[in-house]
């Protein structure tokens, strides 16, 4: 445990220097900033479209930030050698990658912490009136978290196999998937007018992608009508969808390392 | 004595492209005594780094077998008792030496900080200890990576390429330093294509070349052999010209002084009976040693690889006569 700790530590340490990452993470607090601003354009000035819209770049950075971070992570070790000295010592490749992971995510939460407090923090002073829903809306990035916490997973499965540049592709084009249309996969695979082929692809890649559509909460929250039925029991669906993802990802990364030459 | 390392017939297959395969590690039987430092000399892209690698557990061979410390490579037991300074190492720049040492000595389970700064302090770095990596010199970072590697206490530590791309002084720091392994009675296995390092250091070496041994031994038997240096006074000329037409050995004469450089195939004592009969003054006979870099050369030159496998088992056996 204390192995991965100390691997998780020093994987954030390194993170939160890596200069690609920062810049990434500072257009979006940008964004986040400058956001009300760009609304005065549109004619309602409201907190529906502000937070629609905040909510949209803090998903939209923490998705970029999630991939590069992950994709370079092994790779990176492996090319400037220091996994040699590290799997020389007494630490299991289990353990190794483990402690890639939680340090990847660890880090992915202090910058989606940040963009969100910029968030919170310009919400307060253009919102007066709403000050009362932040509590609320935070729910938002919290889901995006637990998002995000998979799609690392999805990279760092990738990154045991392909190359950082296909990965990027690979993971970016499984979060889209997964974000945009699986429903359309799953409508695909239960219409009964298709032939079995096409239905049987539909399904597994409904099955296999994960649906990471289902943790965007935006519409719930900017709608203040609208109330999530059954809202813990919903988010603790939600977390135990991510794990079970998480864990079966991590499980395949780690058979596909053990075997792999380093 | 026991085997710290020992390997048969390790092999290591790569495809490369085109479908064609080549054995980087062919055939490799290698014998590591406890308490030794061994050479493992070798050519750029000889396979050191690749038999290395398999002997730490981080590559697999593709046929034979290989066991470290009396057990498989890669046991999580085995590394516990030994350490690695890779080639070229590189560190998480962000880190101070200090850290760097608490970061490696948690992979071992150690929390000791006063253990890590005794070994900075061992290598010299106490006054650096706490400026980031990215600021240190080659030989610092080289350094601090011999200090990591002897964070566990290792029985067996494993060098690869130590003193590589290093300017004289920190090359002597290095070389000091591993010299002390061996009063600690640790166990080093060192890659290397730093003749004069492994001469001064080793025990006993290997050399590889494309993946396969050409010679093993102890230098003192590899390097034994070589020739004879005899100078003798009050010379005669006649002398002279009666040793020059023998031949078979290079000579210089003048004014009475003679100096021959006689290989260990010719019988100096024939040449040497010959002088003092002629009633000449042998003044000194001076074995020396062949040169670790003549002994390399040869072995490396690429029609000798094939050779070399009669040669080191020659070589081996003149080893074991000599322990017996
Ligand atoms: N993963 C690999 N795939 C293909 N060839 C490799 C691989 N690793 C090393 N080689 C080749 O094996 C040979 C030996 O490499 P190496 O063991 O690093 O040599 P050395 O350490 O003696 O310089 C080189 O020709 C190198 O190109
Ligand atoms: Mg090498």
């Amino acid at each position: 445990m204390n192995v991965i700790l100390s691997i998780a530590k020093t994987t954030v340490g390194e993170a939160i220097r890596r200069r690609v990452l920062l810049v990434i993470l500072l257009i979006g607090v940008l964004f986040l900033v400058i956001a009300p601003g760009l609304q005065t354009l549109s004619a309602r000035q409201n907190f529906a479209v502000l937070t629609s819209f905040a909510l949209g770049i803090i998903q939209l950075t923490s998705a970029v930030i999630a991939i590069v971070l992950t994709v370079y992570m092994i790779p990176n070790e492996i090319e400037r050698r220091t996994i040699y000295t590290i799997l020389s010592k007494p630490v299991q490749r289990w353990q190794f990658i483990l402690g890639k992971y939680f340090g990847a995510i660890a880090a992915l939460a202090m910058m989606m912490a940040l963009m969100s407090v910029a968030f919170f923090a310009v919400f307060y002073i253009v919102q007066p009136e709403a000050r009362s829903q932040i509590g609320n809306i935070a729910k938002g990035p919290m889901m995006f978290f637990v998002q995000m916490s998979l799609l690392a997973a999805v990279a760092m499965l990738f990154s045991t196999f392909v190359a950082p540049i296909v990965n990027m592709f690979l993971s970016g084009g499984v979060y889209l998937v997964g974000t945009l249309f699986n429903a359309v996969f799953q409508t695909i695979s239960e219409n009964d007018q298709l032939p079995g082929l096409v239905k049987g692809a539909a399904g597994v890649i409904y099955t296999v992608v994960p649906n990471f559509g289902q943790f965007n909460i935006s519409n719930p929250l900017i709608n203040p009508g609208t109330e999530i039925k059954g809202e813990t029991l919903f988010f603790v669906q939600l977390a135990g969808y991510a794990i079970l993802y998480i864990t079966v990802a991590l499980i395949i990364a780690v058979i596909v390392f053990d075997r792999r030459e380093v | 004595m026991s085997l710290a390392i020992e390997t048969k017939n390790l092999t290591k297959t790569y495809k490369a492209r085109g479908g064609k395969s080549i054995n980087v590690v062919n055939d490799l039987d290698l014998q590591v005594k406890s308490g030794e430092i061994f050479g493992f000399l070798g050519p750029n892209g000889a396979g050191k780094t690749t038999t290395i690698k398999i002997l730490l557990g981080i590559i697999y061979p593709s046929a034979g077998t290989a066991s470290v410390l009396g057990r498989d490579p890669g046991d999580t037991e085995v590394h516990k008792r030994i350490s690695y300074l890779p080639e070229k190492p590189y560190y998480y720049e962000h880190m101070t030496g200090r850290e760097l040492m608490l970061y490696y000595a948690s992979l071992f389970g150690i929390r000791d900080a006063a253990l890590c700064d005794k070994l900075l302090e061992r290598v010299n770095l106490s006054n650096d200890k706490n400026r980031p990596i990215s600021q240190y010199s080659k030989g610092m970072q080289q350094r601090v990576g011999l200090a990591q590697s002897l964070l566990n206490n290792p029985e067996l530590i494993f060098l690869d390429e130590p003193t590589g791309g290093l300017d004289p002084i920190a090359h002597i720091e290095v070389r000091d330093l591993i010299l002390q392994f061996r009063e600690e009675g640790k166990t080093v296995f060192i890659s290397s294509h730093e003749l004069s390092d492994i001469e001064r250091i080793c025990d006993r070496v290997a050399i590889i070349n494309k993946g396969e041994i050409v010679q093993q031994g102890s230098l003192d038997v590899l390097l034994a052999g070589g020739s004879t240096e005899v100078r003798a006074e009050s010379v005669s000329d006649s002398l002279a010209s009666t040793l020059r037409e023998k031949g078979g050995f290079t000579m210089s004469y003048s004014s009475g002084v003679l100096l021959a450089e006689i290989p260990d195939t010719v019988n100096q004592n024939e040449i040497i009976d010959t002088l003092r009969s002629g009633k000449a003054n042998v003044v000194s006979v001076i074995p020396r040693r062949r040169r670790l870099e003549d002994l390399f050369i040869e072995s490396v030159k690429d029609d000798n690889v094939a050779k070399g496998r009669k040669l080191f088992n020659m070589v081996d056996k003149g080893d074991q006569e000599e322990k017996v």
